[in-house]
């Protein structure tokens, strides 16, 4: 049964591909109906790099959805990451032709428009041009300028692009397996409609997505998104870390890493081992505990300090009063927390997607927020216009303009 | 002269697939597999042999043997290549079982201590009487290890010769004469294992990939089985417009090749081409031409193309030759160097007696061991590759293209050559694999590759 109040999410990680069914209930909120997840293969950093197998790991995640949802599956809300994805802030103008003094819709299609004319190179194309103020003869403070009087509309937007093969090569997946991308959303814009709240958005806030290949990230003043970005260092990065420094194979480094790694120097007692099993009969190894612990920080620390001289590079650290929230996989990794708010010096939470009706281990993982994340975008664009229908006329065209030449 | 090698048309025949198994003797040896392993080799199974258990339980080998249970007891030979004969002796079973069933067996182990020079003929022996192709890929001691050790390496090296099909030797001096000077002893060793581990892994590539061109056995062996040779090898891989001349002055730059000058004296020489679909004959053109000033008329030139999807818009070169005699013993040339900047390896006890070469009465002559060589009939299967080449979709995914970075700022212009450069360095000297992230762009972030583990990068001791 596919029906229009079912909103499907579906992120193609590096370590797994999940897939959330959500109902969009009459009383205006979202219910988690199933939940389809696999281990993925053949996606490294978040980008398909084998195209079969990735395409065969993504149809068991849709067939995992399908059953534990009891829907079926025809739309989906693609999330997109990769280091190729870029972005900026641009400032659009219109100047209304004389004798015409009301703002109307046409002018906000128009000052988003020519906010989007920028010369980006050939290979490109935007993803998202998503609003952040509008001002009104110079006035900020405007929330809808849409029925106000005045001269000229003004207005910024943070605008996401990235290589257009690159994309393609997710959206060509969905298409292969007779599913319809109904949008492509950038993994970490997703996440934040997942983990913030309305008012955390408002005080400023950043998330950060640590999953197995990529870390994603947003920052959000004022309200509005004011910064994204993608590193492509994540899980992977550490455990093979692990496996050089230590001299074990992935396998091995990996488990040791979600069993027994901590982030937080000095906490070992010294000589303190972990015995390590060798299945090939031999003497078990002993890993000292102190160097494993050293190598993860090492790397969790570098990939965090990346991030926030990102954010201070656009001078966004100042205005963030609610704090950092990290998800994915590797908010797991424990003394992450304390890591994080010694480097970026303020409160930190690590976070999964909010509570939502329905399944509740769903959320509670924070492997899941960015795909949880999908849903919650799809249905908040589909509460913020809900008659004219221009959004999805918008996400057509986007996914044409993807595809185009 | 370039000569397009007979073994085409056999690529085509079905046969017993090849089973290639890269056996690791000594400590030396086993930091060998662990780079091939890190690197990666597809299909292939990884063996460790050694006296030393905790350099056993180490390694990320997922066979291991240990030599002499009773004589060594767990310890490592301490240098001596009796002892380690010995301990390999009592482990014969253990070896042949392991050894069993391998149609190629790449040995590799560092010569001049006591188990890898003394073990590793024996284990060549086995896997001989295994009936599999026997290549050694042999690292022969630094100078500065002192004379007692050389003497060592180069009795192994002789017994080495008389069993397997060929030896390959890689003189750690001249592989890790770049690195020297900056590095300290575990850079060192490690530079010598990434050139060891990239010609195994080119050899191996060469003898099990369908390709266009396909190199056979017994062209490989026609190269490597030369008297006392010494190896040249070099590796390059590049993209961009000029991929095709970049990646074969990388190979030729290598520590092994001096600016390819000792190819002139080479009589054969192996090139191995390696690209995704989008390889072009004129690329191949280009690569043969330029190889054909470094080599001398006589030289036989044996080329081998490989389309392989992972390598999306790079493309490599790998060439591998050995120098004929008439050039000296290498291990007598050893070049001195006046400073070295850590302390050197402590020396082993010396015992007065020389190593006794007991045992080589018993190793079948060298002729036996070519005859045998040349019957073993093998075609790979047809994989993937192939197919992949005449198919149009393959466009759509292929791996991602280095960008500039961040922003549209003047500063990603700057020039897209150095960052080959860049690149080069990294692939051929840093002590570091990709891993995990082979098919993926690089994490190249203000000039550095976050590849890299950050404990390396920042050089931060652990433990
Ligand atoms: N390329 C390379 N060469 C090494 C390495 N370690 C040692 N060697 C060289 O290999 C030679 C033999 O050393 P090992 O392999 O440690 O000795 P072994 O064969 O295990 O013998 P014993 O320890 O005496 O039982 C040394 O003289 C060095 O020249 C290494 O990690 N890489
Ligand atoms: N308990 C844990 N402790 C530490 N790390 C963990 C834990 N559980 C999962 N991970 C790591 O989290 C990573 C996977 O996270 P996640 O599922 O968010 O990534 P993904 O969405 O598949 O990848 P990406 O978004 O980067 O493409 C893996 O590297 C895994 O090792
Ligand atoms: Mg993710
Ligand atoms: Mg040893």
């Amino acid at each position: 049964m596919a029906r229009d109040n079912i909103f499907v999410g579906l992120e193609i990680g590096t370590s797994k591909i999940c897939a959330v069914v959500a109902e969009a209930r009459s009383d205006g909120t979202l219910k988690v109906v199933g939940v389809g997840s696999v281990p993925a293969r053949g996606v490294r950093k978040g980008e398909i790099v084998d195209f079969e197998t990735a395409k065969r790991c993504v149809h068991d995640a849709i067939v995992d959805a399908e059953e534990k949802s009891d829907v079926e599956i025809s739309e989906v809300y693609l999330g997109i990451t990769g280091s190729h994805i870029r972005s900026f802030n641009n400032r659009g103008v219109v100047v209304l032709e004389e004798g015409r003094e009301e703002i109307d819709e046409q002018d906000l299609d128009d000052v988003r428009t020519n906010a989007r004319e920028v010369s980006l190179p050939m290979e490109d194309c935007i993803l998202h041009t998503i609003i952040q103020h509008y001002y009104v003869d110079g006035q900020d403070g405007v929330l809808n300028p849409v029925g106000l009087l005045g001269k000229k509309l003004e207005a910024d937007f943070h605008i996401v692009y990235g290589i257009r093969t690159r994309i393609q090569n997710a959206i060509r997946c969905v298409k292969e397996l007779e599913l319809e991308p109904a949008d492509v959303i950038i993994n970490s814009l997703a996440t934040a409609q997942a983990v913030l709240e309305k008012n955390q958005k408002q005080l400023g806030a950043i998330v950060i997505d640590i999953g197995g290949g990529t870390t994603d990230f947003v920052v959000y003043v004022d309200g509005a998104v004011k910064q994204s970005g993608v590193l492509s260092i994540g899980g992977d990065h550490i455990t093979n870390d692990i496996s050089i420094g230590l001299k074990i194979p992935s396998a091995r480094a990996e488990k040791l890493k979600v069993d027994e790694g901590n982030v937080t120097l000095g906490t070992a007692f010294p000589g303190e081992t972990i015995l390590l099993k060798d299945e090939t009969g031999f003497a078990g190894r002993e890993i000292e505990r102190e160097p494993l612990n050293q190598i993860i920080h090492e790397r969790l620390r570098e990939a965090l300090e990346i991030v926030k001289r990102q954010i201070e590079a656009d001078q966004n650290l100042h205005y963030v009063g609610a704090g950092v929230f990290i998800t994915g996989g590797c908010s797991q990794i424990r003394g992450l927390e304390h890591l994080a708010s010694d480097i970026f010096g303020m409160p930190v939470t690590m976070a999964h997607a909010l509570p939502m009706a329905g399944v509740t281990s769903a959320f509670e993982n924070p492997q899941f927020s960015t795909a949880l994340g999908l849903v919650k975008y799809a249905h908040l664009v589909q509460i913020d216009r809900p008659a004219s229908g221009g959004l999805i006329r918008n996400a057509f065209q986007k996914i044409k303009g993807i595809f185009r030449n | 002269m370039v000569q397009l090698n007979r073994q085409y048309d056999r690529a085509n025949n079905s046969g017993e697939p090849i089973h290639v198994k890269v056996v690791g003797v000594g400590g030396a040896g086993s930091n060998i597999l662990d780079r091939v392993m890190l690197d990666g080799i597809e299909a292939a199974e990884l063996v460790a042999i050694n006296t030393d258990v905790q350099s056993l339980t180490a390694s990320v080998a997922a066979h291991k043997v240990q030599l002499g249970r009773n004589l060594t007891r767990g310890l490592g030979s301490g240098g001596d290549p009796e002892l380690g004969y010995a301990a390999a002796e009592e482990a014969t079973d253990d070896i042949r079982s392991v050894l069993q069933g391998g149609t190629v067996v790449f040995l590799c182990a560092g010569l001049g201590g006591g188990t890898g020079s003394g073990a590793g003929p024996l284990v060549a022996q086995v896997a001989k009487e295994e009936n599999a192709l026997v290549l050694a890929f042999a690292a022969v001691p630094f100078s500065f290890e002192g004379r007692r050790r050389c003497a060592q390496a180069e009795e192994s090296l002789t017994r080495l010769r008389a069993v397997c099909d060929a030896v390959v030797c890689f003189e750690n001096d001249r592989m890790a004469e770049i690195t020297l000077p900056r590095m300290g002893i575990h850079e060192a060793f490690a530079a010598a294992d990434l050139t060891v581990s990239q010609s195994i892994r080119s050899v191996a590539a060469l003898l099990q990939r369908p390709g266009l061109l396909h190199i056979g056995f017994d062209d490989v062996c026609a190269v490597l089985r030369n008297g006392d040779a010494r190896a040249l090898f070099g590796y390059g891989e590049a993209d961009g417009e000029n991929r095709a001349h970049d990646a074969l002055a990388k190979a030729l730059k290598s520590p092994l090749m001096n600016r390819g000058a000792l190819l002139e004296n080479a009589f054969h020489a192996i090139v191995h081409i390696c690209g995704g679909p989008n390889i072009t004959l004129g690329e191949v053109q280009i690569i043969m031409e330029e190889l054909n000033r470094h080599i001398n008329d006589q030289t036989q030139l044996f080329m081998g193309i490989g389309i392989e999807t992972r390598m999306g818009n790079r493309l490599s070169v790998s060439v591998l030759s050995s120098l004929g005699n008439g050039l000296g013993k290498p291990i007598a040339q050893f070049r001195q160097r006046a400073v070295y900047p850590v302390e050197p390896l402590p020396q082993p006890n010396v015992k007065p007696e020389p190593w006794k070469p007991a045992a080589v009465s018993e190793l079948p002559p060298k002729a036996a061991a070519q005859e045998q060589a040349g019957a073993i009939g093998y075609a790979p299967e047809r994989g993937e590759e192939e197919l992949m080449l005449s198919s149009t979709q393959s466009e759509t995914h292929k791996p991602a293209q280095t960008r500039p970075p961040a922003k549209l700022d003047a500063k990603s212009q700057t020039g897209s050559a150095k960052k080959v450069e860049a690149k080069q360095e990294i692939l051929q000297f840093e002590p570091v694999s990709r891993g995990r992230f082979e098919k993926s762009e690089p994490t190249i972030i203000d000039g550095q590759d976050l590849d890299i583990p950050t404990f390396l990068r920042k050089n931060v001791r652990i433990r």
